[in-house]
């Protein structure tokens, strides 16, 4: 019985001594990271909602940081597509047409050549990528000058302020 | 490079879309640095050693008159290594084919060495010792020093790392695409060998990745340490003397053997919006080659588009020599405005009412942003308006502002786009130097060569040059017009002025 429980204790020991360091290293990382970038809760927030940048270095969170844009930009155009379906205004059809190329061009090829950039370590072509992605962003939000559309306004933004976080962190490996 | 009588370019090439990625080595050929024809891709990923890109490096010209390619590559770790690439058929004068190096790759970071594996690229063009070794440079950098690794080798296949590097420098960041070469003295020829002795001087370039700007020093070379110090004073950062003050980046020169001559290629890349390039269907451009040499006073280099160039000229226009008042706006007409070659020199005799440079006006780009061309001024702004709509609702300024300094008078020249187009999805920055002129004895010229969506512009006869990406709405192709104006209170007077439309080249 003490043999077990001595046993159970020793094992109780090991984990403990083990445990995934999620509030040392890793967080402070994302930390530091983030206070570079100039949204830093969101940053912060889009990072810490992947379990891989707790083990992440720079590089790892500008990849995790795009991946996340990738997302949040493909809901985007999911978004500006279903609306260009059922528009009727011939103006606010173009407006959207106009959105979808270039939701396209963040998704086909900023975010890609972003990634490739970093990772083959020429990261001022992952900032260019980033810095077009918040462009694109603005660009479409323009569009809609004259006829604002709230709904799409809120993914604008939410895509150009992640873009611009991307291309503060990417800006570190410089 | 030149072999054989023919001019090569090759540069970075994106075969599967107008972005950048799948880096390849395309390759064209001229005769006359004007018409270009393209040509299979020179260079792509075909070893471990540059299976994953075929970046940037240089063509060196070894004895016998045989090219070698130094390049960089991404191996299958993602790590940057050197590569030799080599003709496969010297008797193409058109050298259409290479073959890589089975030792491949020649150079690369190892633990040893300590070289960070990210951050050691583009050879620039190897140069023999007196030592009968080659040495050749690669941009490197340790935490933010940037510097210049130095290789040696005696066969151009086995290098071995120099303890030195050529030179480094603080806080700079990583240092791209150096390039390294001898300028003559006196004269604007170029000169190929690394000579010692009073009539050469040297020249370091280096591109910072950080900023995007391209700075050089002037300075002397030891041959027999290996080692480059600039001369005394000069700036070694982004705040450095520049090629170009504008769009213009990753630059590379060569000798040309054919007209005695330095050759400056350099890349501009857009200010469009990728959706929009990939419209289009195409992403960057090569400026207009130039020549490049040292100026009579040592102090910096002078640039001038090639001479080839001028053959593109037709329909010359030239005003008689006028005097340019405040407020004026003169339409140059008879020129096809969108694809131009104006040269206007003006001379001021007035400098009373000159307004002060403050001591705290020290960044030129800066101050062209905050003083456009539409905020008026004494002695400026004046120059020209190109690729303008006919209300001037679009248009490009480049343009001169004269200030009084401590002792003498200071030019700054602008490019200025803010308004160069309707559509507010471009990068309308603008762009500034000081230029070294004196304008009490010297007449102040400003030559730009318009292009649809590039304007180069060369002030004082090239030592200051502003290279900016345009893209007009309104004003284009036939609805593109030019002027010459004079925003400041003060009479200038424009002492010649000449205008050509320029043909169509045949270009990729």
């Amino acid at each position: 019985m003490k043999n077990i429980i001595s046993l159970a204790l020793l094992h109780l020991a090991l984990s403990l001594t083990f445990l995934p360091v999620s509030h040392g290293r890793g967080a402070n990382l994302i930390e530091t990271t983030c206070q570079s970038t100039p949204f830093y809760n969101l940053c912060v927030r889009t990072l810490q909602s992947d379990p891989r940048s707790s083990s992440a270095d720079v590089s790892g969170l500008a990849h995790i940081g795009a991946d996340k844009l990738k997302a949040k930009a493909t809901a985007a155009l999911g978004q500006i597509t279903g609306l260009l379906k059922v528009a009727k205004d011939p103006k606010l059809k173009m407006a959207l047409r106009d959105c979808v190329d270039y939701y396209n061009a963040i998704i086909k090829y900023d975010i890609p050549v972003a990634i490739e950039a970093v990772a083959k370590g020429d990261p001022k072509f992952g900032v260019q990528g980033a810095n077009d992605a918040a462009n694109e962003a603005d660009a479409c939000e323009r569009r809609f000058k004259n006829q604002p559309n709230s709904r799409i306004s809120a993914s604008n933004k939410a895509v150009h302020d992640l873009s611009a976080v991307v291309a503060s962190i990417v800006q570190l490996l410089l | 490079m030149v072999y054989k009588g023919i001019y090569h370019l090759f540069y970075q090439y994106n075969p599967k879309g107008a972005v950048w990625g799948n880096i390849v080595w395309a390759h064209s050929t001229s005769t006359d640095l004007v018409n270009w024809t393209p040509h299979a891709v020179a260079i792509y990923p075909s070893q471990p050693s540059d299976i994953n890109g075929c970046w940037s490096g240089s063509a060196t010209i070894l004895p016998g008159g045989k090219p070698a390619i130094l390049y960089t590559g991404i191996d299958p770790k993602n790590s940057q290594v050197q590569n030799l690439a080599v003709p496969k058929n010297l008797s193409d004068p058109y050298l259409t084919e290479w073959i890589k190096s089975p030792k491949n790759p020649l150079m690369q970071p190892t633990a040893q060495n300590q070289i960070n594996a990210s951050s050691f690229r583009d050879p620039t063009t190897a140069w023999l010792g007196p030592d009968k070794k080659w040495r050749v440079i690669i941009g490197s950098k340790i935490n933010r020093q940037g510097l210049a690794v130095l290789y040696k080798s005696k066969d151009f296949v086995n290098w071995v790392e120099s303890p030195t590097p050529l030179h480094s420098a603080k806080d700079n960041g990583m240092w791209e695409c150096p390039d390294f070469y001898p300028v003559l003295v006196t004269g604007q020829n170029g000169v190929d060998a690394f000579l010692n002795g009073p009539s050469v001087k040297h020249v370091l370039k280096i591109s910072l990745d950080d900023t995007k700007h391209e700075y050089y020093t002037i300075g002397s070379y030891d041959r027999v340490k290996d080692i480059y110090t600039p001369d005394k004073g000069s700036v070694e950062s982004d705040s450095g003397l520049r090629y170009d003050y504008g769009k213009y980046y990753a630059s590379k020169t060569f000798f040309d053997g054919v007209k005695n001559r330095r050759i400056l290629m350099g890349w501009m890349n857009e200010s469009s919006i990728a959706a929009d390039d990939i419209k289009k269907g195409w992403a960057g451009v090569h400026a207009i080659p130039r020549k490049i040499w040292l100026a009579k006073s040592g102090k910096q280099l002078i640039q001038w588009p090639v001479a080839e160039i001028e053959k593109q000229r037709a329909n010359h226009v030239s005003l008689p020599s006028k005097l340019l008042k405040g407020g004026s706006v003169i339409e140059i007409s008879g020129v096809a405005a969108a694809q131009a070659d104006v040269d206007i020199s003006f001379k001021i005799s007035d400098f009373e009412k000159a307004e002060v440079l403050k001591p705290s006006w020290t960044n030129p780009q800066l101050l062209c942003s905050q003083k456009g061309a539409s905020v008026k001024g004494s002695l400026g702004p004046f120059g020209l308006l190109v690729l303008a709509s006919k209300n001037l609702k679009e248009n490009t300024a480049v343009f001169f502002r004269i200030f009084k300094g401590q002792n003498k008078y200071v030019v700054l020249m602008c490019s200025d786009q803010s308004r160069s187009s309707l559509n507010q999805d471009n990068d309308k920055t603008t762009y500034g130097a000081f230029l070294n002129v004196d304008p009490l004895h010297q007449k102040l010229s400003l030559r730009s060569l318009i292009d649809h969506s590039i304007v180069e512009s060369f002030g004082g006869g090239g030592k200051a040059c502003i290279t900016a990406r345009v893209y007009p709405t309104l004003a284009i192709n036939n609805d593109a017009h030019l002027y010459v104006f004079n925003n400041g209170s003060k009479a200038v007077k424009i002492a010649k002025l000449d205008a050509w439309s320029m043909k169509t080249a045949k270009i990729n």
